[in-house]
């Protein structure tokens, strides 16, 4: 696995964040909006850098902190962005956000998908609902060095047309011809005109060829349980599997106790994990 | 009562439940320890003794979805039918097994003042331990005291003579509690400060309360709603114990296993037992009493009360 | 060796409490069925050197809650903006009259909290450690929830002391094991005495060898931890009080509308909410599973990530768990399995 990268905030007091300003609100879904982040200090903003598949905390100061998937890529230095869903205490809050508000945010934390090992594969993506939020900061990454990667098919499901977030990103995936991309919903719309089915079976009838691929899933735990087995069908060794993993988190670097599974901490040691990995855990998921 | 009679109460009980809550002698501490029994063999490691201190009560919730038998205390009953009034517990699936209490020991005050883990042996109307002798009413638990429920409200099978208890004698008069009752507002109103200034919000209070059932959701804890602040200090953290001694009017037995429960000795019985008299005075009420009476607090309705003004 | 009268401890304690330092120490408090716990000490105020404590001593280091830092929200020139205000370190205090199981658990919590030990930067931790002095108190008796001879050195173990003082007739002999107990013992309050060393106690033992592999193979028998576990109730005492534990919460609370302060307090991996996830899913719903956990995070996934063993054998949490839990008998039915 790679190194975490030490940039941001993790290099200095961990658990003092950055005052960051909201710069745009994207309504992605009637439950998930998109904050688009700058850090306060141009010095951090400029320094920051991560890798797909890392996670951040972004803070209401007063409400609290949750923890998100950076979806923005790597190659985005004017912003961070973080999709939040409407869920708790602190999603709720930071719903009542809009352009100009002030919030707090540390970030990067926890280990990233490993795409340099990646290069020279196939890459297969399967998203589903606001698990598609790591994924959209890979897929662009992997789309930034499109020549380090070789075929690249990716499937988006959500429950109905109106739950499938990134319209602006999906139309440029559809159109252009270096991608194969599915969005697909579970019931369709009179105004739906793509796929109708489940991320596994619409998986499945895009038959990624597993050999020399890896297969990138995340999404709610009844599409990943099911698109395990269709990828394993399919014929993708659970080496070549990977999954990010959420838990309740406070501390985000590992001490807080509450994300272990087993003795891997999922901020630290995850939260992206291979399934063989995974399958080495105890199980408590 | 001898064992003679608990253990095949229990056999008994067991041929119509999945389980029997009671009591094991520990063999490190030597005291009684809750037990679950399920075969009959296990039954046979079954105590009680003035050691069987803890209220079983506090499990019956915990275990909705079997039939359980219970060996109960007279006061331990009384939580049994609270929780039966209150809907937390269906008669039908448990089965109480009364035992003959003679008054059970404050083993945490014992061991406190004279040492952890010294062997208890309660004989003649003395607890000794390990050399150390003293009048059993200096060392029971204060709820023992003139005990007005020595006779289990609800039994199933009593494993012994229920019924003809002698109350034990009333508490010595030099204690917390006159001392407390002695003092202006002011200084209670300190006393607290200081009291609460060393919990440690372990929620063990809660926990061991046999009628604190919303557990996982108590507003000591949660922030939804967020009635108090986290912190552990005295402000806060006596914030927090009295919203839930707010919630336990008309509800609280008077088990005192908060109280025993509190790792740092907090007397919180001071302020339940005040509020438990201002029920019974008001609503000549005493919280799991029968099976008939309706907690005050359920009896208000909307439609003839009216709604707030 | 050194000797120190038992009456010259107040002096002493004076002594460390002079540059302004808190000083530590066991005390009896009022109005509290005998508890003894450490707290800041006071001039006049007497010290229990006999009793053992029934809360550890991390609070000195791990305040139950600790301020990580101020926040406001200001309007300045028609905009809002934050101001965050990190708190100042404290002073290191003194710790007196810690127990060996005290102090050999400090290396667990530096490995975590203290940067100089490998830990993350955590200022307020390394503010209060870097200078902290720890006197301990050698147990030559011990009661039957003990068990520190299961560990190491047992209560011969010096690790985290800076000096330790030997119970004998009238006082203390005094043995420095750092710098800093070696100038404590060469003030006018020690004399020089032939006292031998008194002989140490020996408590209850468990077994802790294999432990971590056989957790391992037993994690999926959740009807042995449901047994294990039956009368656990789920407070949070055993993780309070215990000297290694330090998993936390972390939170705000606002003073008002315009200003508050995150928080760090104490937290337990017995409470339901711990793992709470806001949709309503939780890895860890029942009792048994917690507790799973918290004898996992012990005596399984510290020392496979850490190298050390997540207990001392203090035995607070079984002098004080309201329900009867003793650690040592879990371990005892995982090692019979």
């Amino acid at each position: 696995m790679s190194t975490i990268p030490k940039s941001g905030i993790n290099a200095k007091i961990p658990l003092l964040p950055e005052r960051a300003s909201i710069t745009r609100v994207i309504q992605e879904t009637p439950a998930v909006r998109t904050y688009r982040l700058v850090f306060d200090d141009p010095g951090m903003m400029a320094a920051f850098s991560f890798e797909p598949g890392q996670i951040g905390q972004m803070s209401i100061l007063g409400a609290g902190e949750s923890t998100f998937a950076i979806s923005s890529p790597p190659s985005q230095k004017d912003y961070i962005q973080f999709s939040v869903m409407k869920t708790g205490v602190v999603t709720t809050a930071i719903h009542e956000l809009s352009a100009g508000d002030r919030v707090a945010v540390r970030a990067p934390m926890g280990r990233p998908f490993p795409v340099n090992a990646w290069k020279g594969k196939d890459i297969v993506i399967a998203g589903g609902g606001i698990g598609m939020a790591p994924l959209r900061s890979l897929l662009m990454h992997l789309l930034d060095h499109r020549g380090d990667f070789g075929r690249i098919q990716a499937v988006y499901g959500a429950r109905t047309p109106a739950d499938l977030c990134f319209a602006g990103d999906r139309e440029e995936w559809e159109r252009r011809d270096d991608i194969e991309f599915i969005a697909t919903v579970d019931s369709g719309h009179p105004d739906w005109s793509g796929s109708v089915g489940v991320v596994p079976g619409v998986l499945e009838s895009m038959s990624p060829p597993p050999a020399n691929a890896v297969a990138v899933t995340c999404g709610p735990p009844v599409m990943i349980k099911y698109t395990l087995e269709s990828l394993e069908k399919l014929g993708f060794a659970a080496d070549q599997v990977f999954t990010t993993l959420e838990r309740r988190m406070k501390c985000g670097v590992g001490l807080c106790g509450r994300c272990n599974v087993g003795a891997k901490y999922v901020c630290t040691d995850g939260p992206v994990f291979s399934l063989r990995d995974l399958r080495a855990l105890p199980d408590e998921l | 009562m001898s064992m003679n009679d608990l253990i095949p109460a229990i056999k008994k009980v067991l041929e119509e439940v999945d389980v029997v809550l009671g009591w094991t002698r520990s063999p490190a501490a030597g005291v009684a320890v809750p037990a679950r029994f399920h075969t009959p063999d296990e039954a046979d490691g079954a105590i009680f003794d003035s050691t069987c201190i803890h209220n079983l009560a506090v499990h019956l919730p915990r275990l909705k979805n079997s039939k359980v038998g219970i060996v109960a205390k007279g006061c331990d009953a009384r939580s049994i039918v609270q929780l039966i009034v209150e809907g937390e517990v269906s008669r039908d699936r448990i089965r109480v097994i009364g035992v003959p209490c003679p008054g059970v020991i404050d083993v945490k005050r014992a061991w406190r003042c004279y040492g952890f883990g010294k062997k208890i042996e309660d004989a003649g109307g003395r607890v000794h331990m390990e050399g150390r002798s003293v009048p059993r009413e200096e060392i029971l638990l204060h709820k023992c005291h003139q005990c007005r429920d020595q006779e289990p409200v609800i039994v199933d099978l009593a494993a012994g003579d229920v019924t003809s208890m002698t109350p034990p004698p009333p508490p010595d008069k030099s204690g917390i509690r006159e001392r407390f009752a002695a003092m202006s507002i002011t200084e209670r109103r300190e006393f607290w400060r200081e009291q609460f200034s060393r919990c440690i919000r372990c929620y063990a209070c809660r926990e061991a309360c046999p009628l604190c059932f919303c557990r996982d959701v108590c507003s000591m804890q949660t922030r939804e709603p967020h009635w108090t602040g986290g912190q552990v200090n005295a402000i806060e953290s006596e914030m927090a114990q009295q919203v839930r001694i707010s919630h336990m009017a008309g509800r609280c037995t008077g088990c005192e296993e908060c109280e025993r429960a509190c790792p740092v000795g907090i007397p919180l019985m001071l302020l339940l037992e005040e509020q438990n008299k201002i029920i019974e005075e008001l609503f000549a009420y005493r919280a799991g009493a029968s099976l008939e009476d309706k907690p005050p607090l359920l009896t208000y309705d909307i439609n003839r009360d009216g709604g707030w003004r | 060796m050194r000797f120190i009268a038992e009456d010259a401890i107040p002096r002493l304690l004076e002594h460390l409490a002079g540059g302004g330092r808190t000083v530590w120490a066991p005390r009896v408090v009022r109005d509290s069925v005998n508890t003894v716990l450490f707290a800041p000490w006071s001039a006049g105020e007497p010290v229990e050197t006999g009793a053992y404590t029934h809360l550890s001593a991390k609070a000195a280091l791990l305040p139950p809650t600790e301020r990580l830092f101020g926040f406001g929200y200001l309007q300045a020139a028609g905009e809002e903006r934050i101001e965050l205000e990190p708190e100042e370190p404290e002073e290191s205090p003194v710790l007196f009259g810690a127990r060996v199981c005290d102090a050999r658990a400090l290396a667990a919590l530096d490995a975590l909290f203290f940067p100089a030990s490998g830990g993350f930067n955590d200022p307020g931790y390394a503010g209060r450690r870097s200078g902290l002095t720890v006197i301990t108190l050698a147990c030559t008796t011990c009661d039957s929830a003990c068990f520190c001879s299961s560990f190491g050195k047992g209560p011969a173990e010096t690790d985290g002391s800076d000096l330790i003082l030997y119970p004998v007739a009238n006082g203390f002999l005094a043995e420095p094991v750092t710098d800093a107990g070696s100038e404590l013992v060469r003030l006018d309050l020690f004399q020089d005495s032939r006292l031998e060393k008194p002989e140490l106690a020996v408590t209850a033992r468990v077994e802790t060898a294999g432990l971590r592999e056989k957790f391992i193979d037993l994690f999926s028998d959740i009807d042995l931890w449901r047994q294990v576990s039956e009368k656990c109730l789920s407070c949070g005492f055993c993780a309070y009080a215990c000297p290694a534990c330090h998993c936390f919460n972390i939170f705000d609370e606002m003073s008002g509308d315009r200003e508050g302060e995150r928080c760090r307090s104490w937290d337990s991996c017995m409470f339901y909410s711990y793992t709470l996830e806001t949709s309503g899913h939780n890895p860890r719903p029942e009792i048994a599973h917690r507790y799973r956990n918290r004898i996992g995070h012990k005596f399984s996934y510290f020392p496979a990530n850490r190298g050390e063993i997540l207990c001392t054998g203090c035995g607070r949490c079984i002098r004080g768990c309201p329900a009867g839990v003793d650690i040592r008998e879990v371990i005892r039915t995982v090692q019979e399995r």
